[in-house]
């Protein structure tokens, strides 16, 4: 049994930051070491993420939008996650990462796009150092894990962040990828976001026994964390970001959440889940909780609040108008336009035969 | 200011129409943009549309209960801000809404692709259908080789085995002797839901008292006689408060998931209100932080607000508690009332009128009317009922002026 990887206390820095019950301590919260500047920014960042996040709904209500999947109550660990990698970090999003893209400085009205049908990957990876939004569950863990794996065989410092849902666990992808980086040691942190729903599957109904100990299991460490406090998250992705940096390997994060609102705007929870669930979350939202939090500390006054919601509106009506003036590609462009860089001749004559069709109506 | 007429979108990835439940808006009122127009239940879900403009409202193009095709014109709205042109902005220049495109609905409503019965199948031994039907018509008696099916490719599907396996009668289409079919949608599809919840989840019992009325309607006189005359319905709220605020296991919910009684802190009393739409229950949050007046206020606020149809939603949920006032319109002396999920106690109060009473040994024309209790036996025993009963009634007969 010699050859069995031990994961010792010693090999996980993020464990020492956090409470057995996953809350982080005061101690670890109060050497972040982020100015009140940046403390503000992170209310500020979840405020405006939550406000486009229920613009995108109305949007969807309005016609605008094909389809919208919420992230109302997941907002710290958008906003916590990005503002503890590197820019130059990569992150693979499931779905519901818009929040995250935002982050990141992607212009939400260029990635609303998306759902309104009019472009297939409104904005560039490289640039932005995010991947595209998959609908798959679970396909883009391996994903990050390939990415991590180049990173690590060019001796670059760059880490991979991969999130993913509670029901993502349970799926074959999940298990080669944190297989895959156990083995390779590959630079990459997983973050799941326990929501506690897959679609209408309850957590109980989907995963026996604890995602974060599974880590033990592939070799590497995992904690359980409350994922509605911005900080903790910041702390634990920050800490398990360096650790893989400093090529210690994978790290898996189970952060706490709730999915406060439907699946997508095509589901309606209210036929799988009680309002009394949902009230205990609600005492728990990620955004009061934190307000208070600053309130408490004297870093933000009722002005500065004020200010916040009313550059939040600004930019959300912004963002509004500049979707719904959004060009409308050419459908041929739209479909066939990025699929090859070298298109071979079907291809090209399929797709002549889509345009032509498009005029002869 | 022009027209603008909005289309109903496609909610939910491929849906082709959508039944109005219930506006929340009148012609002639302004809205705001992302303002709640009205409530539509989609086949996936019931969901509320916001308004996509700001502007006035001129016209509703639809009913509650009508079922309205994607596409189609659902309100028109006077935009502020739109620009003002001799063509109507809807016409010069149509929206791209996702799901039927530019060109108005009959460009291309997407409709789900619906394969006909395919009568051409001939009848053959290759039956075409899941296993669980074949095991459905094993057990109905069902011979799959002579039904036809009605799914994609003629695959033969579970309504097709039971309506194969139902007397000739009911599998026919709805006799026209005499029948009428409603369509269920919006209230009365709530209401019905909620009911199955309570009489299929709850065991439930009734209690019933009668009160003496003499000292509330003698503090309603006397109202009436300085000008500020007051319903039976505030003095009826209040007794209740009082009471479940001595007995606040009146005042809980039945957790089933976690084996726990939830005892709610907030008095939030339900005001069972008959509306042309159907029963509505609007509610007085935080009943049990007003005095009379002010419960008689927002009651009759919200009261008036439910028939007209012009609460928020949220003045209809949240409820801990709720009363009945089935007295209210008609000779109804008393009733067993079904308990609003997922509250505990429902109060029923008849009418009041003067009957018989016995006083000091003597008979006497009194007022009095009917109280009935209905209430959760998971967490209510009949002795703790009868104690929040007697209460009430001590509370109702011990009215001041």
């Amino acid at each position: 049994m010699a050859d069995v990887v031990r994961v010792v206390a010693a090999d996980d820095p993020v464990r020492p930051l956090f409470s057995p019950a996953g809350e982080l301590t005061a101690d670890a919260r109060g050497t972040l070491g982020l100015s009140p500047d940046e403390l503000r920014d992170l209310y500020h960042k979840m405020v405006w993420i939550r406000r486009t996040d229920q613009e995108a709904l109305n949007l969807q209500r309005q016609g605008e939008l094909g389809l919208w999947g919420p992230y109302q109550g997941q907002e710290a660990i958008h906003v916590g996650t990005v503002a503890a990698l590197r820019p130059t970090d990569w992150i693979f999003p499931s779905y519901r990462e818009f929040g995250m893209g935002m982050c990141r400085g992607i212009d939400p009205a260029e990635m609303l796009t998306l759902f309104r049908g009019l472009s297939h990957g409104p904005w560039d990876p490289r640039r932005y150092h995010f991947a595209p939004l998959v609908i798959p569950v679970a396909s883009q863990v391996p994903h990050a894990v390939g990415m991590a794996m180049g990173s690590r065989f060019k001796h670059g410092d760059d880490v991979v962040l991969s999130t993913f849902g509670d029901g993502a666990t349970s799926k074959g992808d999940w298990h080669e990828a944190m297989n895959f980086a156990g083995v390779f040691r590959a630079p990459v942190v997983f973050l799941c976001q326990n929501n506690r729903w897959a679609i209408s599957v309850p957590l109980a109904k989907q995963t026996a026994g604890s995602i974060a100990e599974r880590a033990q299991g592939y070799g590497f460490p995992g904690i359980r964390i409350d994922g509605n406090d911005v900080l903790a998250v910041l702390a634990a992705v920050r800490a398990a970001a360096a650790r893989a940096r400093q090529g210690d390997g994978p790290y898996l994060i189970e952060a706490m959440t709730y999915r406060m609102g439907p699946h997508t705007t095509s589901d309606d929870p209210t036929r799988y889940r009680s309002e009394t669930d949902l009230e205990r979350w609600n005492v728990k939202d990620p955004i009061p909780r934190y307000r208070e939090w600053l309130q408490g500390q004297g870093l933000i006054d009722e002005a500065s609040l004020a200010a916040i919601n009313r550059e939040v509106e600004t930019a959300v009506e912004a963002t509004r108008n500049r979707l719904k003036s959004a060009p409308v590609p050419a459908a041929g462009e739209a479909i066939f336009g990025r699929v090859y860089q070298h298109p071979p001749d079907s291809f090209l004559e399929e797709r002549q035969e889509f345009e032509s069709s498009l005029e002869s109506n | 200011m022009a027209d603008q007429t909005f289309r109903l979108p496609d909610l939910g990835e491929g849906l082709t129409e959508a039944q109005l439940v219930a506006w929340r808006v009148q012609e002639g009122a302004h809205v705001d943009v992302n303002a709640p127009l009205c409530d539509v239940e989609t086949a996936k879900a019931v969901v509320v549309i916001p308004s996509p403009w700001a502007g006035t409202v001129q016209k509703l193009h639809a009913r509650p209960g009508d079922s309205v095709a994607v596409g189609a014109p659902l309100v028109t709205i006077a935009a502020q801000g739109a620009p003002a042109s001799a063509e109507p902005a809807a016409e010069a220049a149509p929206s791209t809404l996702v799901g039927y495109g530019p060109g108005g609905p009959e460009a291309g409503i997407r409709r789900r692709a619906r394969v006909a019965p395919s009568a051409a199948v001939e009848p053959s031994t290759d039956v075409r259908a899941a296993p669980f039907v074949r095991q459905m018509a094993k057990e109905k008696g069902v011979d799959l080789a002579q039904v036809t099916g009605s799914g994609p490719g003629g695959r033969i599907t579970k309504a097709d085995v039971d309506s194969a396996a139902a007397p000739a009668a009911a599998a026919s289409a709805p006799s026209t002797d005499g029948e009428r079919r409603i369509s269920v949608v919006g209230i009365r599809k709530a209401i019905a839901r909620q009911m199955v919840r309570s009489v299929s989840t709850i065991p439930q019992f009734t209690e019933f008292a009668i009160f003496d009325a003499t000292n509330l309607m003698a503090a309603r006189e006397q109202r009436k006689a300085s000008g500020r005359p007051m319903t039976p319905l505030p003095y009826f709220i209040a007794g209740v408060v009082k009471a479940v605020r001595a007995y606040p296991l009146m005042n809980s919910s039945w957790d089933e998931s976690r084996d726990e009684i939830i005892v709610k802190q907030p008095i939030n009393v339900g005001v069972a209100v008959n509306t042309s739409q159907g029963l509505l229950v609007p509610v007085l949050r935080g009943a049990d932080k007003l005095e009379l007046e002010a419960i008689a206020e927002q009651s009759a606020h919200l009261v008036d607000g439910a028939r007209a149809g012009t609460l928020p939603p949220g003045q209809m949920s949240g409820g801990t508690i709720t009363v009945t006032n089935v007295g209210a319109s008609g000779p109804v002396e008393t009733g067993t009332p079904i308990i609003n999920p997922p509250e505990c106690c429902v109060v029923a109060f008849g009418a009041i009128k003067p009957r018989p009473m016995v006083v000091n040994g003597q008979v006497l024309a009194r007022s009095g009317a009917w109280i009935s209790i209905s209430v959760d036996h998971r967490i209510v025993d009949g002795a703790l009922a009868t104690e929040f009963l007697t209460a009430l009634v001590a509370e109702l007969e011990s009215i001041r002026a």
